[in-house]
């Protein structure tokens, strides 16, 4: 169990997050949704450990960020690595030995090939794939659905679900939201540095709905299409 | 294609601001830096001009890489664009062509001078989908993505090698043994993410010390083979020889820990004066090694502990 008191965050003067209380349990997958520069990113970032900030983090583990796989919205690749030695790197790192990579290699990623040069998705799949080698405990997906294509939509929304069966927290961010209604047992709307709302399974569709109502509204019209 | 220039200027002027380097400071010291260096090297060497090829043409390779080039591509006119590929390649070379021309090399100036120049009209450093092999990969990053942008150094480093045996030259040898070393110090040179760090489960000390234990350990493997080949043929200037080796050892494991000892900024001037001083008087790194290591522990612990 992960479980966030008081957490607040500036960037100079800028508050990005403003008192968040939230408690992520095992076996469960949470849905965070915001605007652009809501705070999505920042407050995964705190929970990993990679910014300071004012409030407590307490989980189960003694360090936490040892048992999290993040995976950041744009995944960073180190020029002339190939895909196998990344994934040998991530593995290393937690000290966990890669073992039959062929056949956990569930994206048919070309591992012999830099993967500097992949594409977005193929980054994104490759680093999911780095995370779940490891043998994480926590699991933080930032927009994982971001630039993926459908199959492998399909496959890591399939991924998801095992995690939770497999009593892994997973903590996920995206703008898609038919993804995010159909992997996540909560939803947490988060506004300014705030949660605003906390939505449950059966809530999910009146959310949507009110989001885009409230979202876009009559902006469109203001917009003069001709 | 005037304001690109300017655009470049400022950029490298706003990175030595960022270093603590007052620019026009910077461009003296780099100028006294080189011509001081390139007399060292002339006065030892007699290959000192065929290094100084391969180092300019090196270079230019490195403005070479697709991205770039294709940005470049996008931006400007086809003309304009290879009169921009000109003047960078050509500036590039411009010190290594004056030093050699100081030094009456006029045939390998002029053969660097019209190399450069040609190299404006190719990609010579493409994103191709050829891997090239390296025997580090099970331990990544550092001399896996090192080796593979610096590969053509180490049969060079082993033809000097042998060279120096032919010619009787000790020093030449002991020369192509720190060529090695002055690459894989490169290989840290550059600042990794810090998602990179942060991934590691290990303490800060844990780390370092398999970091530096990376670092020996594949160092020994490419400098190993000269070692053995001028033991051979040096043995009586054995002491010499284990000096330098040991110093290289030494000036890694510095760079390594000055690196961390400020990360995740790049290092500074502190650092720098710090390794400067020490190449001016080694035994300081006695003093020099722990200080960074223990700075080192203090900032990684931030990150991973």
């Amino acid at each position: 169990m992960i479980k966030i008191q008081q957490l607040s965050k500036f960037y100079g003067k800028n508050e990005v997050l403003n008192g968040i209380n939230l408690s992520f349990e095992k076996g469960k997958v949470y849905g965070i949704v915001g605007d652009n520069g809501s705070g999505k990113t920042t407050l995964f970032r705190c929970i990993s450990g990679l910014e300071k900030y004012n409030g407590k983090i307490t989980s189960d583990y003694s360090v936490l960020k040892n048992h999290i796989g993040l995976l950041l919205t744009e995944p960073y690749f180190f020029d002339k690595i190939t895909a196998r030695e990344y994934l040998q790197l991530m593995c290393n790192a937690r000290n966990v030995q890669l073992e039959n990579l062929d056949t956990q290699n569930i994206f048919d990623l070309p591992l012999k090939q830099y993967a500097s040069t992949y594409s977005t998705g193929m980054k994104k799949k490759l680093a999911l794939t780095a995370i779940l080698l490891q043998k994480n405990e926590c699991f933080i997906l930032d927009e994982p659905f971001n630039g993926v294509d459908i199959q492998s939509n399909m496959i890591i929304s399939e991924l998801i679900k095992k995690l939770k069966t497999a009593e892994k927290t997973v903590v996920i961010s995206s703008h898609i939201f038919s993804t995010l209604a159909e992997t996540c047992d909560e939803i947490h709307l988060l506004k300014n540095g705030q949660f605003v709302r906390k939505v449950l399974k059966e809530e999910f569709s009146s959310l949507e709905a009110e989001m885009k109502y409230f979202t876009i509204g009559n902006r469109i019209d203001q917009l003069n299409i001709y | 294609m005037l304001a690109y220039f300017r655009l470049q200027l400022r950029m490298t002027n706003r990175k030595l601001d960022a270093f603590g380097l007052y620019p026009l400071l910077a461009y003296i010291l780099l100028i006294i830096a080189f011509f001081g260096l390139s007399n060292y090297l002339f006065s030892k060497s007699e290959y000192a001009p065929y290094l100084y090829i391969v180092v300019a043409l090196g270079l230019s390779i490195k403005l070479s890489e697709k991205k770039r080039i294709d940005f470049l591509k996008m931006c400007f006119k086809t003309t304009d664009y290879f009169k921009i590929r000109i003047v960078e390649n050509s500036l590039i070379a411009l010190p290594f062509v004056i030093y050699l021309i100081v030094e009456e090399r006029f045939l390998p100036a002029v053969v660097l001078f019209l190399f450069v120049n040609l190299f404006a009209f190719f990609n010579l450093k493409t994103t191709t989908n050829f891997t090239i092999p390296t025997p580090f990969g099970k331990r990544p990053f550092e001399f896996s993505s090192g080796f593979r942008n610096t590969f053509f150094v180490f049969p060079i480093a082993y033809i000097i090698t042998y060279i120096s045996v032919n010619v009787n030259n000790f020093n030449l040898g002991v020369f192509s043994m720190l060529l090695i070393f002055i690459v894989t110090l490169s290989y840290y040179a550059k600042l990794e993410n810090e998602y990179y760090v942060w991934s590691f489960s290990d303490s800060s000390k844990v780390f370092l010390i398999k970091k530096i234990r990376t670092a020996l350990l594949f160092s020994t493997f490419l400098s190993l083979p000269i070692v053995i080949f001028l033991i051979l043929f040096f043995h009586s200037e054995l002491e010499t020889l284990l000096i330098f080796w040991i110093l290289g050892y030494a000036y890694l494991v510095t760079v390594i820990l000055a690196k961390y000892s400020i990360y995740p900024y790049e290092i500074n001037i502190p650092q720098g004066v710090l390794i400067a001083v020490s190449l001016v008087f080694p035994p300081l790194l006695i003093g020099i090694i722990p200080y960074f290591y223990s700075q080192s522990v203090k900032r990684l612990k931030t990150i991973l502990e």
